[in-house]
């Protein structure tokens, strides 16, 4: 008899739940239907949430945690529904070339949107509030443009090595005595965004040769070889290894953590004649052709304002590239923060990493490091 | 298969230009297609509806089979060179040995339930299959809290001087084969379990009286007469632990290990579309290996048991072994439903308490319950036209339906995935990227598991039942629909439910088909788990689990 029970009280899930759809799909026309009428009746004195209603669809590859702060903020600020789909490769896009879903797509590799931008996926606007973004930081037709940067280096366990071991510059990383350190290093996998920037980088300096030559160095070095930055710095964190290749802004989050935070970072070739710390940076790109656009431009607009620009940093730790707007860090991490001004950046323009992009995953991939974990 | 479509494609032709056909090959057509269903063909529609349905559960595996072929020559020779031989001896050497060491724990507990003195006997029987309800993927958050590199067991361990004297500092890696073999294990092993208890329990007691009066030792007995009785019952528990194994996504990567399935995933986050059809095309072949193999075991051997003598077995005093089993018993207990329950509960009471249960949270519950139930309510009307067709009709096309129909159960989720997306971004764009994706690809894989729940109480009414109707004046639709339906309805019923918890549970699918802005229970658990916010990933996996223990009455009962 129970059975019976655990019958109905399943059908009439199912039951619920077709009956939750029917009332969704009709709400939804209904909506659309509301939306067309409030856009003939212009004149109408609708108020500013009911003008704004409406959809945008956010593609990103940078943490869930950041982006989703960022958009409810957005929502609430203008009334328009945000609809994210995260964990986006930029590869998404080009594959839904001819079917486009997304209106706006948030990076945490300039050169990823740069990517999509030379292959025609983008589309260039002038959006207010443009200006404040530095020029070296937004493609020339503003089709992207970057709102917070960050530096490569290496993040260290103060338990296992110290600051004067650890090694200073990139190019250290050739000497096979690294493999040696106790637990030894940890990199991210060659497909990650981090990743192919930094070795874009590389090439710009070196030449595809010797940055092929250190890519399968590390390859057979590394103790550790992980899908994200996330995990290299709880890894080293908690001791798992002694140091590892990382975006300056993990660090800044190890130091949040209750715990395994005895953690420290090196900003690596600073010296007269070396290149400099590798500087990327995140920014957003507008979709060509996504169902939303005239949203997204309101998207753009809302993020170029400078207390959206704060909120993108938001808890991702980054450094703001208009720092006078003033991001703030919680105290575990103020002390520690290195701004641009004091660090020695290489001289590659960010935005030139798009150019690289395609090659470089190709060159990584040729050279030993797999794209992605095996 | 050619036959079918011929005959089918004549009929239609037939119909059209009806008069225009010269009249013998019309009564050639004719005579053939009466053949095949033996003189007694069902209705058009029903024929249609059936057909469409085993193309929509054939489709996505057949079109990535076909797009491996055009991965060009130069990628199949470099994945052959570096990536498959490594994939295949990362999944074949964990297929094995969780294989074999579910069945060992599965037979083994089996066996001590039905057939010994152990103390609560009664409750072991279904406490021992709970781990069936808790998703590998989730055991293996809450092992990752208790083993990882910074869980509970490294303070115990680091706290306590007569350890690290021992064995120094803490030494444990989860994120190593061990560790995905040890979670594997321990939540497959029901699987076996099931079926293994319920082959013992039908066991006739004849048979090892014989034994025992021939001098026979409790051990030989169960060497000799018991294990060989469980032949087929472990072959089937085997064959669903391999494929389980073979279709994880959740667990392998939150352990990061990869085999193939990972593999397939995380090339097509990588875009790299071609070499993922080329991977599961040797993941298809992988599994039609291995459902092979089991035809062939169960092929060679046929088993009898004579039910009309059966009696009832003894039952073993375990006496001095009493405390040792006992022991066995609870650590199995402990290890895969105790220990991950507590974790689970803990981290949800701290979740709830930060405010985890908040309106986000309740719109994933929803988005998991609509696609499920969805999904379920289809599966249940696709599934009675085919379990009438195949067992009122029988013919060379109804058991093709059929067959077709069952492609989705063995093949892993993620290659309906990966065809669904082939095929509706570039083919049917106006679904692609909305929630309907999504539960037509659970159908695809748990229609089949509805068919069989319903199969099962179709083959209890006798077809002198419709005849009996027909012979009263009804029309075959009005016998299907006055007549079998409400009789085959319980056991629709009992396989909607399965496919329901089945598609609440399903991760690899649900994370490649999500929508933007259409997150589920199980991709929350994913993604808050991999960034170790554990507070609000155990809420949402607590709920699975209990939502999913809803049908494990019936699937006990089943067998």
């Amino acid at each position: 008899m129970n059975e019976v029970k655990v019958i109905r009280v399943v059908l009439m899930f199912i039951l619920l739940s077709a009956i939750n759809l029917v009332v969704y799909g009709c709400t939804n026309t209904d909506n659309k239907l509301q939306q067309s009428n409030e856009t003939d009746e212009s004149t109408g004195a609708t108020s500013k949430l009911e003008a704004n209603s409406g959809e945008l669809v956010v593609y990103s590859a940078r943490n869930e945690r950041f982006v989703q702060a960022l958009l409810d903020k957005f929502t609430q600020d203008t009334g328009i529904r945000a609809i994210p789909l995260h964990e986006a490769s930029p590869l998404r896009v080009v594959e839904e070339a001819n079917n486009v879903q997304a209106d706006v797509y948030i990076s945490n590799d300039l050169g990823a949107l740069g990517y999509l931008h030379m292959n025609g996926l983008l589309l260039g606007s002038n959006p207010k509030g443009i200006d404040t973004i530095p020029e070296e930081f937004r493609s020339d037709d503003n089709a992207y443009f970057a709102i917070s940067a960050r530096s490569r280096g290496f993040i260290y366990n103060k338990d296992l090595i110290s600051e004067e071991e650890m090694p200073k510059s990139i190019e250290d990383l050739f000497h096979a005595k690294w493999a040696q350190v106790k637990n030894g290093y940890a990199v991210t996998r060659g497909g990650n965004g981090g990743m192919i920037g930094h070795v874009s980088a590389l090439r710009y300096e070196w030449g595809d040769e010797k940055t092929s030559e250190w890519i399968a160095v590390i390859r057979e070095n590394a103790a550790g070889i992980y899908q994200g930055h996330g995990d290299i710095r709880r890894a080293v964190g908690a001791g798992e290894h002694a140091f590892g290749l990382v975006n300056n802004y993990y660090y800044h989050q190890q130091l949040l953590e209750p715990r395994d935070n005895n953690v420290g970072f090196i900003y690596i070739d600073q010296e007269e004649d070396q290149m400099g710390v590798v500087v990327n940076a995140a920014g957003v790109g507008l979709v060509k052709g996504g169902p939303n656009e005239a949203n997204a431009i309101k998207f753009l607009e809302w993020l170029l304002l400078p207390e959206n620009q704060v909120a993108f940093v938001g808890q991702s730790l980054e450094l703001l590239i208009n720092s006078h707007f003033g991001a703030v860090y919680p105290p575990e991490v103020e002390p520690y923060i290195v701004g641009f001004n004091e660090i020695k950046a290489q001289n590659m323009p960010v935005k030139e990493l798009g150019n690289f992009f395609e090659d470089t995953k190709e060159l990584i991939e040729k050279s030993g490091l797999d794209l992605d974990l095996r | 298969m050619g036959q079918v479509h011929i005959s089918q494609f004549d009929k239609t032709k037939k119909i059209k230009q009806g008069k225009k056909m010269p009249s013998n090959i019309l009564q050639y057509v004719n005579r053939k297609w009466l053949s095949i269903w033996k003189g007694n063909p069902p209705g058009l529609v029903l024929i249609l509806f059936t057909f469409f349905t085993s193309l929509l559960m054939s489709i996505p595996i057949f079109y990535v089979i076909w797009r491996s072929f055009f991965a060009g020559g130069d990628r199949w020779k470099r994945l052959l060179d570096e990536r498959i031989p490594q994939l295949l001896w990362n999944t074949l050497s964990l297929n094995l040995a969780v294989t074999v060491c579910a069945v060992i724990i599965g037979v083994s507990l089996a066996w001590i339930v039905t057939r010994t003195d152990i103390p609560g006997r009664k409750i072991w029987q279904w406490v021992l299959a709970l781990p069936l309800v808790i998703p590998p993927y989730v055991g293996a958050v809450t092992y990752i809290i208790v083993f990882g590199p910074s869980g509970w067991a490294r303070d115990i361990w680091n706290n306590s001087p007569l350890i690290v004297d021992l064995f120094g500092e803490y030494s444990i890696n989860i994120y190593s084969f061990g560790g995905v073999f040890f979670v594997l294990t321990m939540f497959t092993y029901p699987y076996v379990y099931i079926i293994a208890n319920a082959s013992l329990r039908k066991m006739n007691h004849n048979f090892e009286e014989a034994a025992s009066s021939l001098g026979s030792t409790p051990l030989q007995i169960f060497w000799k007469v018991n294990l060989p009785m469980l032949r087929p019952a472990i072959g089937s528990g085997a064959v669903l632990v391999s494929l389980y194994v073979l279709s994880d996504f959740g667990a392998i990567s939150m352990l990061r290990y990869v085999t193939f399935t990972a593999a397939i995933y995380f090339q097509r986050q990588g875009m790299d579309i071609s070499s993922a059809a080329v991977l599961s095309l040797v993941l298809v072949l992988l599994t039609i290996a291995i459902l092979w193999l089991e035809s062939l075991s169960k092929k060679k051997n046929k088993y009898y048991q004579t039910t009309n003598t059966y009696r009832k077995p003894l039952t073993l005093r375990l006496g001095k072994w009493k405390l040792v089993t006992f022991f066995y018993v609870s650590m199995v207990f402990l290890v895969s439903v105790l220990i991950p329950i507590i974790v689970l509960v803990y981290w949800s009471n701290i979740g709830i308490r930060m405010g985890a249960l908040d309106e986000r949270f309740f719109g994933f519950a929803f988005n998991s319950l609509k696609v499920s139930g969805i999904a379920a309510f289809i599966c249940m009307l696709f599934a009675m036209p085919i379990i009438y067709l195949r067992s009122r009709y029988p013919s060379v096309i109804s058991s093709a339906i059929e067959r077709l129909s069952y492609s989705g159960y063995a093949l892993p989720g993620i290659i309906v995935a990966l065809g669904f997306i082939f095929i509706f971004n570039n083919h049917i764009p106006s679904i692609y990227g909305t929630f309907h994706m999504l539960y037509l690809a659970f159908v695809v894989r748990f229609l089949p598991q509805t068919m069989q729940a319903g199969d099962s109480s179709m083959r209890l009414i006798s077809p002198r039942i419709d005849e009996a109707a027909r012979s009263l004046g009804y029309p075959p639709w009005k016998v299907m629909f006055k007549v079998i339906m409400p009789n085959m309805l319980p056991g629709i019923m009992a396989g909607g439910s399965l496919a329901f918890v089945s598609s609440i549970k399903e991760l690899p699918a649900t994370l490649m088909l999500r929508s933007p802005g259409f997150d589920t229970l199980a991709i929350r658990v994913y993604f808050e788990a991999h960034e170790r916010i554990y507070h609000l990933a155990a809420p949402s996996a607590l709920l699975i689990i209990l939502m999913s223990i809803i049908p494990l009455r019936y699937m006990l009962k089943k067998y």
